[in-house]
């Protein structure tokens, strides 16, 4: 068999797994010194990036939160799980073996379900979201993996070391703290380290447990995938990489049995001073911290305050010290992914959010299931800045414009590259255009895919006819061979780097595009398109309501209006704000600011109900799979 | 050597429906060096540890100098014991497993380390107080587990199986040291072992145990020489257990034979065991002998062969240090004081051992 392979062979083999497996992270560290935005462009190295990283105060606090998280819980689920073996080692066979069991059950569960069963549990015994509910929870599912590892060595454990130890004068208490809590040391440490690589690690759990105003890193970058991950994530990613790579390696190297005694002369038993007190003013000023913030976190907060939930990036952080200067209330601020994400935990009510900033289809299903209040327009005279024709476009969603503010919208339309494509482009009719033949791409959402489709075909695109559909399908089908891609985000990137010559992409997202890539072009089909907004809404559950319309009086003040518009660089409503835009080309930019009287057959997404959404997806997956 | 340091009393424990000791009473005088032998299962660990403080008795009474220890915990005893498996701290350097005691005791760091160096020179192993447990032998091992525990200065030192996982030849010197030690340090030894020669070497007083019952208390010369049972006689040494008949004082029938013996009392025609040593069966020419037989095994053990003979219907284990050929007529010849005479064991627990045996 030695033979079986060359030594050449077996060396190319080892080093295209090496490749799998690590040419992802590669990618992102070599990304995280890109000077330029898009990753499609090498633009010189920098260190910006981290800069800017340490720079961002929110990041910075879900790094702390995460650490101080990952610490403690890593600790307190280390206390326990080592106590937990001592009394399972103490058990009989039958009994320890089943406790084993149990205590597997929850390391080999789903994240998803441990997540769930959590924020259940934390609603049915009314416990307030935040610090404290993430605490929890890390600790409950970090003490299997403490029990895992300390559990064998307890077993390997010469009982005669205990009695020994007994034997020469040590009391119970005494014999288990110097000589068996030494023996179990290493499988401790290994066990301390693994619960804080899980913690550090953890997404989903976090996702489920977490309250407004409180993130970890992980749920701080996936708020952020709207408006795509900015190059900051990369180093940060970079920088856990390389943190879990150093605390694994520091975990492989613990357990391995110390076979020489370095330090101490005769009688060092009590190691070097300065490690104990180092290590036990860490962990009291840990402890300490936990404790502050949990005592605080507890506290029904006395003076005002405004639960908001919005999008991740969709907010200029200096809009929330300037509205907390001038108001005096406080903000807690919290951000979603997706539509579908933020509904399930508003209508179970894990958090009273005073303040959120759903998509159109979704105020519309909120509007329907009773979620929303009515908002008093008389508390918010600022309303009046948001251009009249963007109130007539939210009555799709919101017909009697009772209970939404819009804040960001835009339009959908059809990126190109000039040197690419030398017709003028006007209609969605070239998507079709064999000459294009893989250089096409299209958005991967359902939605927006059959959106494109039935515009094409003179139909609404919150159709739900099944000829209408069917016909749209078909034309999504003979669409597939010239599609280079179905994506999200990457329609910029491939853009940028000339990868594609058309592409499906927001307008919010073309202005970026445009000034990276100056063949790049942005149209608005003639057949029409969709024009999405986002709005400011208050919620059912909200307990500051006046707060709430304080806040969105602020968000449309034209100086709030254009910080927030500099900062996300989707197009505001906020007529008021564009006056305020000192560079002429943005602000008579038709990207940006189209003036919607000029197009026909614009629509926004409504909601489509359960069956509407259903036959949407099982087209779609008949089209995917062809 | 008279006082009774150790007096256990009516000593009963069970584990469940196990019972390990039944109502045992034994005492152990001062300075003595004191053998609890027997197979696996006796009883002889949990008596030890029951001195140790590390199980308590169901009933009776632990007397320590005069006083009942018997609801003493282990860390007030004034003994200490050394582990099977040595039981070091791997944790620790040498030094620091042999001050754990001292410094509990809160002995200045001048007298800990006087009686390091002493502890360690006394199993000669000086200069090793800086090195780590596993970097030791296991016979190394065995004297630092020493060495940790009299620098306690106990008044007993209890020692359970400490020789067993040792090699032959080591297992061989550290008898020899143990030896040296107890009469260097003047204290009680009370030693567990399976191993009856281990026993024979080094004890005064040997306490055969089997299934929780004492079996026989004596010198080694008496256990050898006159053990008082079948279970004895069999778990020390090789021996030829034969049933045979008391004609009279001084006169047994082995196998229909008679032989000359020199006990007596046994009363006449009573049903007796007979223990005869393998050296004490000679081989002389088959007229010769009182008995007559034929070798049918022959082995060589280096100090001796050792050979079956088929005599009387019996295969008699014989050991002698002339080469007999298999297939050889020879007679049996045995000298009256060498005929051990026993009473038939009353108990079915003795009879039990006899035949696992």
């Amino acid at each position: 068999m030695k033979n079986f392979l060359s030594l050449q062979a077996r060396r190319v083999y080892i080093g295209l797994i090496m490749l799998f497996l690590y040419a992802p992270i590669i990618t992102l560290i070599v990304l995280s010194f890109n000077a330029s935005r898009s990753r499609a462009k090498w633009g010189g190295f920098t260190l910006n990036w981290y800069r800017a990283l340490f720079e961002n105060e929110a990041v910075m606090q879900a790094l702390y939160n995460t650490l101080a998280i990952a610490l403690l819980s890593s600790l307190i689920a280390t206390v326990i799980g080592t106590i937990s073996c001592i009394a399972i080692n103490g058990m009989k066979k039958r009994g320890r073996t089943i406790f084993m069991g149990i205590t597997n059950i929850p390391m080999l569960n789903a994240d998803i379900v441990t997540g769930i069963s959590l924020m259940l549990l934390f609603i049915s015994l009314g416990v307030r979201f935040g610090f404290n509910t993430i605490l929890l929870s890390h600790i409950t599912f970090n003490i299997p993996y403490v029990i895992l590892s300390v559990m064998p060595r307890m077993k390997q454990l010469n009982p005669s070391v205990y009695e020994a130890a007994l034997d020469l004068g040590a009391s119970p208490l005494k014999a288990y703290f110097k000589v068996v809590l030494p023996d179990l040391m290493p499988a401790i440490q290994s066990g301390f380290l693994m619960a804080f690589t899980m913690s550090l690690d953890d997404f989903i759990i976090t996702h489920f447990t977490k309250g407004p105003g409180i993130d970890t890193l992980s749920t701080k970058i996936y708020t952020e995938v709207k408006k795509g991950i900015k190059p900051e994530m990369y180093a940060l990613s970079t920088l856990i990489f390389v943190t879990v790579l150093v605390l694994l390696v520091l975990v492989n190297k613990t357990p391995v049995p110390e076979k020489k005694i370095r330090r101490l002369p005769v009688h060092g038993l009590t190691g070097k001073p300065w490690f104990k007190y180092g290590l036990t003013g860490i962990l009291l000023l840990l402890i300490g911290g936990g404790l502050i913030f949990g005592i605080t976190g507890l506290d029904e907060p006395k003076i005002e305050q405004v639960i908001v939930y919005n999008w991740g990036e969709y907010l200029d952080p200096e809009v929330i010290k300037m509205f907390e200067e001038e108001t005096g209330i406080q903000v807690i601020y919290d951000e979603f992914e997706t539509n579908e994400i933020m509904y399930p935990k508003v209508e179970a009510g894990t958090s009273a959010y005073d303040v959120i900033c759903p998509s159109d289809y979704m105020i519309e299903k909120m509007i329907e299931n009773d979620l929303l209040l009515e908002i008093d327009f008389s508390r918010i005279p600022n309303a009046a800045n948001i251009g009249e024709q963007y109130y007539e476009q939210s009555k799709a969603f919101d017909p009697q414009n009772k209970y939404s503010v819009p804040y960001c919208w835009g339009t959908v339309g059809i990126l190109y590259n000039k040197t690419m494509v030398e017709e003028p482009v006007d209609s969605w009719s070239i998507l079709w255009d064999e000459r294009y033949k893989n250089n096409i791409l299209m958005q991967d959402s359902v939605r927006d895919a059959f959106m494109v489709a039935l515009k094409l075909s003179g139909y609404s695109m919150n159709s739900i006819d099944k000829e209408e559909l069917r016909q749209a399908k078909e034309l999504l089908i003979r669409q597939q061979p010239l599609v280079q891609a179905y994506v999200v985000d990457q329609v910029r990137d491939k853009m940028i780097g000339g990868e594609a010559a058309l592409g499906v992409i927001y307008s919010g997202e073309a202005i970026y595009t445009k000034r990276e890539n100056s063949d790049l072009e942005y149209v608005i089909p003639k057949e029409g398109t969709n024009v999405w907004i986002d709005s400011w809404v208050i919620p059912k559950t909200s307990k500051n309501k006046e707060n709430a319309e304080t806040f969105i009086n602020y968000m449309c003040r034209a100086d709030i209006a254009l910080m927030n518009f500099e900062y996300i660089t989707y197009s505001t409503p906020n007529d008021a704000a564009r006056a305020l835009i000192e560079d002429e080309d943005i602000r008579n930019s038709t990207i940006a600011f189209p003036d919607l009287n000029q197009y026909d057959h614009l629509e926004t997404f409504t909601y489509i109900g359960e069956d509407g959404d259903a036959l949407y997806n099982k087209l779609w997956k008949e089209v995917k799979s062809q | 050597m008279s006082t009774k340091l150790i007096n256990l009393q009516h000593i009963s424990k069970s584990y469940g429906d196990n019972l390990i000791l039944d109502d045992m009473n034994l005492y152990i005088r001062e300075n003595e060096f004191l053998t609890l032998l027997g197979p696996s299962g006796c009883g002889k660990t949990t008596t030890l540890r029951i001195i140790g403080g590390f199980e308590k008795a169901d009933q009776g009474i632990v007397y320590f100098d005069g006083l009942d220890i018997s609801q003493l915990p282990p860390n007030k005893r004034q003994v200490n014991t050394v582990f099977q498996k040595y039981a070091l701290f791997t944790h620790m350097s040498i030094a620091e497993n042999i001050a754990f005691g001292l410094k509990i005791k809160g002995k200045s760091k001048a007298y800990i380390d006087d009686k390091i160096n002493y502890a360690l020179k006394l199993v000669n192993l000086e200069g090793y107080g800086h090195r780590s447990p596993d970097s030791l032998s296991g016979g190394q091992q065995q004297r630092i587990a020493i060495a940790r525990a009299i620098v306690n200065e106990p008044k007993v030192l209890l020692l359970d199986e400490p020789l067993g996982a040792l090699d032959l030849k080591l297992r061989q010197d550290m008898q020899y040291e143990l030896i040296r030690l107890k009469n260097e340090l003047g204290i009680t030894f009370i030693y567990v072992t399976h191993d009856q020669e281990e026993a024979l070497t080094m004890s005064d007083t040997i306490v055969v145990m089997n299934q929780g019952y004492i079996q026989q208390i004596g010198t080694p010369e008496d256990i050898y020489n006159e053990p008082e049972n079948a279970f004895v006689a069999d778990f020390i040494g090789d021996s030829n257990i034969i049933d045979a008949i008391m004609v009279q004082d001084e006169l047994v029938d082995i196998l229909g034979t008679k032989f000359a013996c020199v006990d007596k009392g046994f009363g006449n025609n009573t049903p007796v065991d007979v223990v005869i040593r393998p050296e004490d069966v000679e081989l002389v020419a088959p007229e010769k002998g009182t008995l007559e037989g034929v070798v049918t095994h022959l082995i060589f053990k280096g100090v001796h062969y050792e050979m079956e003979v088929l005599a009387g219907g019996f295969e008699w284990l014989v050991h002698s240090t002339a080469l007999v050929p298999v297939g050889t007529k020879v007679g049996i010849h045995v000298d009256p004081f060498n005929i051990q005479i026993m009473n038939k064991p009353e108990s079915e627990d003795e009879e039990a051992a006899v035949l696992d045996e």
